[in-house]
């Protein structure tokens, strides 16, 4: 008897295999077949598991209103989703994919900058073209020869619009704490300058070590300055002992921070009193753009957060430019991509009302859902919006959106 | 295609040789290391800063790589000396995420999180990325093979013997005179050594490192390589590495038949598949593809007993 569930498991090993197996040859052939494929590489799981999968599906939402309304050159778009398991060798491999049997002219949403930097010398080599949401400086200086633009502000960006909020506000001045990662010198630097360009000042800077259970030192001698701001450039668990500590030492300055570092999870973790009035910044979708009004359609979610509208972008910016070029190569959209998206001509908002004025003959200028989407030479965005919250009694209380 | 297919077998090659490396402490010597992956780092970031910051050729980043992570190994093997088993792979485990924390952190060195790029690559900018795949595939065989070859020699040699004989009981490999010690050092440093050309290997290949590559996912491939191709056994490393990376890559072009799937599950059923992999492959064949021949000794028969006269 015992030996009786061994045969039906064998059996469906064998034919588990052989299914296995036959998929594999179909999945060859089709992949040359008459649908014009686009790549798609987001972190599925990982730690980047809970963006990757909303801007997939933020992508998707684009493809399908492109088809419904003709396609693209009279082709059918299909995305072909590889994860890039939040891990550079692991991404590599999926690139290799997309690029060698797939051959995609485009892989759109690395997410971690490790990730996008060892994607990104596979994607001008084979000449595929490659967008982003990864912020690290370096990505951009890259030699990439066009053929990658990112969505996301990067850190100089970044720490001269906060500078400027902060200016905006009225203080004269300010101490900047940051923790020791690769983004600390060179915000710092930039906040000081653009500062004293609005009249304010930067009366010190220090930077810390992470996983200290306090930091009544470093707190001790950013009071020594007498600032009436202090920009907590940290992460969570390092900026809740700062405010923990900061109130503790009696300090009634501001204190502002990414909305990354003081997040919901901080503020329940804390009492209100310690709190109480911290502003927070983050980029932000431009909420008042038309675009960002078909987003929020086409998804059926309230409010598309940065990287949902930075996906739904570049979907468009990929169709839009293979439209332009006429052909789908990563050369064409590095080429054309923004003869489409800067400059005098037509304003849209959606890839397919820019795809009837392209037909039309006529010029277009995209203006997306995440911000104007106008890029530099090195394939950075000019312009970008913040959203700045307040803390009231423990909760975030929208300042304003600029 | 075929580009992939080749750059496929360059990343089987690369895990072929840390395979054949791992074998030699822990298929021949069966000491645990959980760390190998920071062995890797040691000779992918060694190579990497001599040709970029030192211009030095990549043949001499790779030796020197090959040198740097065997010493790295010896000094890991001394101050492990005591530990065994369990003690042993958490120290190494340990070992590994120092490697990754002091390369996220000495940004003076190795720029941080933010990474190396730029590496050089044999013809790379060049040839065109076809030929460079083709030309890197045979270094890479190239120094598979010699690895190959000379760790079959070691496995026969009288050093290899001591090695097995440390793993089946050290005790008594000590009571036959063996330096114990000694013996666990070298074959340590030697194991390091292929881990750290590996890691060069992997450097000028992709162009670019950082800390986030050395995580112990990869580490868990190699282990995974070795358990399916059949521990201490050569032959068995090599065919392993290949089939882990058939296996990585094969779910990929099979989940989107699957009907009725998101691409989330479609990423959660391949991770699923590979830990499915294991377990059946530990369940039903635990000596893996290509199991161990026991070496058989020749036994010269007994002199008879011959009474004196």
């Amino acid at each position: 008897m015992p030996q009786t569930p061994r045969e039906p498991r064998r059996r469906f090993l064998a034919s588990a295999g052989a299914l296995a197996l036959g998929g594999l040859a179909p999945a060859l052939v089709r992949a040359q077949g008459e649908a014009l494929q686009l790549g798609v590489l987001t972190p599925l799981t990982g730690a980047g598991g809970f963006d990757g999968p909303r801007m997939a599906k933020a992508m998707q939402a684009v493809i399908d209103e492109v088809n419904g309304n003709g396609g693209l050159l009279g082709r059918k778009i299909v995305l072909v989703v590889e994860d890039g398991q939040t891990n550079p060798e692991a991404a590599v491999r999926a690139a290799r994919k997309l690029i060698d049997v797939t051959k995609v002219p485009a892989i759109m949403g690395t997410w971690a900058s490790a990730v996008t930097s060892a994607v990104a010398p596979l994607c001008w080599e084979s000449k595929t073209f490659l967008t982003t949401v990864s912020g690290a400086d370096s990505i951009t200086k890259l030699p990439h020869q066009g053929y990658l633009i990112r969505t996301q502000p990067n850190n100089h960006l970044q720490a001269g619009k906060h500078a400027e909020f902060i200016a905006s506000m009225g203080v004269k001045r300010c101490f900047m704490m940051s923790i020791q990662a690769p983004f600390a010198q060179p915000t710092q630097s930039r906040a000081t300058e653009v500062l004293k360009e609005k009249g304010s000042q930067m009366v010190g800077t220090l930077i810390y070590d992470k996983d200290k259970t306090t930091y009544r030192s470093e707190v001790d001698q950013a009071l020594r300055a007498n600032p009436d701001l202090i920009y907590l450039n940290g992460y969570a668990p390092d900026v809740t002992i700062l405010l923990r500590d900061l109130y503790r030492a009696g300090y009634g300055g501001k204190r502002f921070a990414q909305s990354y570092a003081v997040t919901t999870k901080v503020l329940d973790s804390l009492p209100h009193e310690v709190t109480e009035g911290v502003i927070t910044v983050q980029p932000s979708a431009d909420v008042t753009s038309p675009a960002y009004e078909l987003a929020k359609k086409r998804l059926g979610v309230a409010e598309p957060d940065s990287y949902e509208t930075q996906a739904t972008d570049w979907a468009s910016l990929v169709s839009l430019a293979i439209a332009k070029a006429k052909t789908p190569t990563g050369t064409g959209i590095r080429d054309s991509v923004r003869s489409i998206c800067q400059g005098s001509g037509q304003k849209v908002y959606s890839a397919v009302e820019g795809l009837k004025l392209l037909a039309q003959g006529k010029d277009i200028n995209y203006e997306g859902a995440s911000g104007p989407c106008d890029f530099t030479e090195i394939g950075d965005i000019t312009d970008c919006k913040f959203r700045y919250n307040k803390v009231e009694n423990g909760k975030f209380v929208l300042l304003k959106v600029a | 295609m075929e580009n992939y297919l080749i750059a496929m077998c360059v990343s089987a090659g690369i895990y072929a040789l840390m395979a054949l490396g791992v074998n030699v402490v822990w298929g021949f010597a069966g000491m645990v290391n959980l760390g190998l992956v920071g062995f890797f780092a040691v000779g992918a970031y060694a190579s990497a800063l001599l040709t970029i910051k030192a211009h030095w050729a990549i043949a001499g980043g790779m030796a020197a790589a090959t040198i740097v992570a065997a010493l790295v190994g010896a000094v890991v093997a001394l101050i492990t000396v005591r530990l065994r088993g369990d003690y042993l792979a958490i120290v190494t485990l340990g070992f590994a995420e120092t490697i990754r924390i002091v390369a996220s952190n000495a940004i003076w060195l190795t720029n941080g999180t933010d990474g190396l790029s730029g590496i050089p690559g044999p013809g790379r900018g060049t040839l065109s990325p076809e030929m460079f795949n083709l030309v890197y595939l045979a270094i890479v065989g190239v120094i598979v093979a010699i690895a190959y070859v000379m760790n079959e020699r070691l496995r026969a040699s009288p050093f290899g013997r001591v090695l097995r004989a440390i793993r089946d009981d050290e005790q008594v490999a000590a009571v036959a005179g063996k330096h114990v010690t000694l013996f666990k050092v070298k074959a340590f440093a030697i194991s390091s050594a292929a881990l750290g050309l590996a890691g060069a290997l992997y450097a000028h290949y992709t162009s670019y490192i950082a800390p986030d590559i050395f995580v112990p996912l990869l580490t868990l491939y190699i282990k995974l390589a070795l358990l399916a191709g059949g521990l201490g056994n050569d032959r068995g490393a090599i065919v392993g590495a290949f089939a882990v990376v058939f296996l990585l890559e094969s779910t990929r072009f099979v989940i989107p038949y699957v009907p009725g799937i998101t691409p989330v599950q479609g990423a959660a059923i391949r991770e699923f598949l590979i830990a499915a992999f294991l377990l059946v492959m530990l369940r039903y064949k635990p000596t893996g593809l290509v199991p161990e021949q026991p070496t058989r000794l020749p036994v010269p028969p007994a002199p008879r007993y011959q009474p004196t006269a």
